[in-house]
């Protein structure tokens, strides 16, 4: 689980700094980390045959995931300290190893399980990264970043339905138990990244 | 919290109080958490009894499925949990979400309990609540948490108590959007979809049945209660005044009392179950809790009965007859209706 105080003491340190180049640069690494993880996963996973409309879905969330990605990328102010990209490595390297084990052959094309374990992993993520909690109630809300960060999470909400239907009508050969154990597992995995994360941009 | 295990599922408890003791099970609603009944626990637990609350699964700490969680495990789950924790019986308390799970428990596994407080539920999926819950669901999927927890302030809370809070709301939200997962939510939502009616079996309840119902509570409206109460025997109707849907945190004070006052009638065998209807009191501290309830309590207004015999004695008016009464006087005229059952004082 995530520790509901880390949001609190994260949030207080924005509060007080302000989105400093520094903050917007931890949470830009982290952030587009993990979408590109997912990113490539759909990219892949649309060229499973007999997909039928699950091809639309999963175009479409390469498609927003892109889009988040860009947004974020162009709207950080980069801070130019090289150590905040070995520590964002570090932070997120639990779900970039999870999601080169997904993608690694025989991989999605081959592979249901690893199609599955992607589905599951990209839901936990865009359900459990989540930064509204940490704008601090007086941020200027026309801040483009603040902009980015609302914008991004709206957005997730709105793909975690796609990863919704896809969890519970994909992957039908696999039993329910199975299946559940990976979407809980994968929750407690980026639970882990979370908690590290709020930690680092928590502090000074 | 300590964790128990429900298959390979999470379960967050707190269980508080002397072993020995008489436990009170309390049943969360959808979006709320087991922290939440420890002003519950801090009144109880001095009072002589144990106190049990829990994540369902879904909430708070506890596991959160997202594929397939159907109505009925949650009280499988219970008994579950029960039996872990080595308790035989208990008096289960639930609100809303946690009331039909309260009521499924009861029909299947009544054996276990001492009694049964539903607040601010319903058996049945009325046309109405249908609607309500179909919109909640769609507020939930195509707009997004935030939005979901916006809509439930006004709809769960008194203009008094949001004007009261209105600073501390967004910190609130906040406190709700991290404990929280959206998706979690609708699964626990979706699971009505396949929802049957338990109005066929509330018979089977035979424990002694306290319901509650807000006097303004507009999301389970006093219909959903009325189906309660005439279906269950052992039951008697508490209107708490004043008050809307979610009142066991708007009003603690009162609703603790409301069943420290029913507990106590079940304890020394005091408890009259005869479906009869009442009005809380909104002092905790008054010496008469419950008061019965004149007139017809499915009604928002007490219509006046207008046959000669009922009307009290007035003088001719000395206005001209097509005058109409000035208001003060129409509403003092006492409401001559009277409830279909009889009942006696707590």
């Amino acid at each position: 689980m995530i520790d509901p105080a880390l949001f609190d003491q994260a949030r207080d340190r924005i509060a007080v700094a302000g989105f400093t180049p520094e903050i917007q640069s931890k949470i830009a690494l982290v952030l587009c980390a993990t979408k590109n993880g997912n990113l490539a996963f759909h990219n892949a996973m649309q060229w499973l045959p007999n997909l039928g409309v699950v091809q639309q879905f999963t175009i479409s969330q390469a498609a927003r995931e892109l889009e988040a990605v860009t947004l974020l990328s162009r709207t950080t102010q980069w801070a130019s300290n090289p150590a905040l990209a070995l520590d964002a490595n570090r932070i997120v390297a639990p779900i970039v190893v999870a999601w080169t084990q997904i993608m690694m052959p025989p991989g999605p094309m081959f592979d249901p399980q690893s199609v599955y374990r992607g589905i599951s992993l990209g839901h936990a993520q865009l359900a459990r990264i989540r930064l509204n909690a940490v704008i601090p109630d007086d941020a200027d809300p026309l801040d483009p970043f603040v902009v980015a960060l609302r914008r991004i999470e709206q957005e997730n909400g709105r793909m975690l339905q796609t990863q919704i239907r896809l969890l519970k009508n994909v992957g039908g050969d696999i039993p329910l138990d199975d299946r559940e154990q990976f979407v809980e597992r994968d929750q407690q995995l980026v639970d882990g990244v979370m908690n590290d994360f709020l930690a680092w941009l928590a502090a000074p | 919290m300590p964790t128990a295990y429900f298959g390979h599922h999470q379960v967050n408890y707190e269980l508080v109080g002397e072993p020995g003791k008489p436990v009170i099970t309390f049943l969360n609603g959808l979006t709320q958490n087991a922290n939440l009944w420890k002003a519950y626990a801090d009144h109880f637990v001095p009072r002589g009894y144990r106190v049990l609350a829990y994540d369902m699964l879904g909430q708070g700490r506890s596991s959160k499925p997202i594929i397939d969680i159907p109505l009925a495990t949650h009280a499988d789950m219970l008994d579950d949990l029960l039996t872990q924790l080595k308790i035989d019986k208990t008096h289960l308390a639930s609100i809303s979400f946690g009331g039909i799970i309260a009521l499924d428990f009861a029909i299947r596994y009544g054996k276990r309990l001492h009694s049964l407080v539903a607040m601010s539920t319903f058996a049945e999926l009325t046309p109405q609540l249908e609607l309500l819950g179909a919109v909640m669901v769609q507020g939930l999927t195509d707009v997004g948490l935030p939005y979901l927890q916006s809509m439930l302030y006004p709809m769960n809370m008194s203009s008094a108590w949001i004007a009261a809070n209105r600073e501390r709301i967004p910190a609130m939200k906040r406190a709700g959007y991290i404990g929280n997962d959206g998706y979690a939510m609708q699964n626990l939502m979706e699971s009505f979809a396949t929802f049957k009616p338990l109005t066929p079996d509330l018979h089977k309840i035979k424990v002694p049945t306290l319901i509650m119902n807000g006097e303004f509570d507009f999301f389970t409206p006093r219909e959903c209660h009325e189906v309660i109460r005439r279906h269950i025997a052992n039951s008697r109707l508490v209107i708490i005044p004043r008050a809307y849907h979610a009142f066991t945190l708007e009003m603690p004070a009162v609703t603790m009392r409301q069943i420290e006052v029913f507990l106590d009638q079940v304890s020394k065998g005091r408890w009259q179950g005869d479906q009869s209807v009442w009005i809380a009191s909104d002092d905790p501290a008054a010496t008469e809790q419950w008061q019965p309830c004149a007139g017809d309590w499915m009604r928002a207004v007490q219509v006046a009965d207008k046959t000669p015999s009922a009307m009290p004695a007035r003088k001719r008016p000395s206005r001209p007859a097509a005058a109409p009464p000035p208001p003060a006087e129409a509403a003092a005229v006492p409401n001559p209706r009277k409830p279909t059952t009889r009942r006696k004082k707590p």
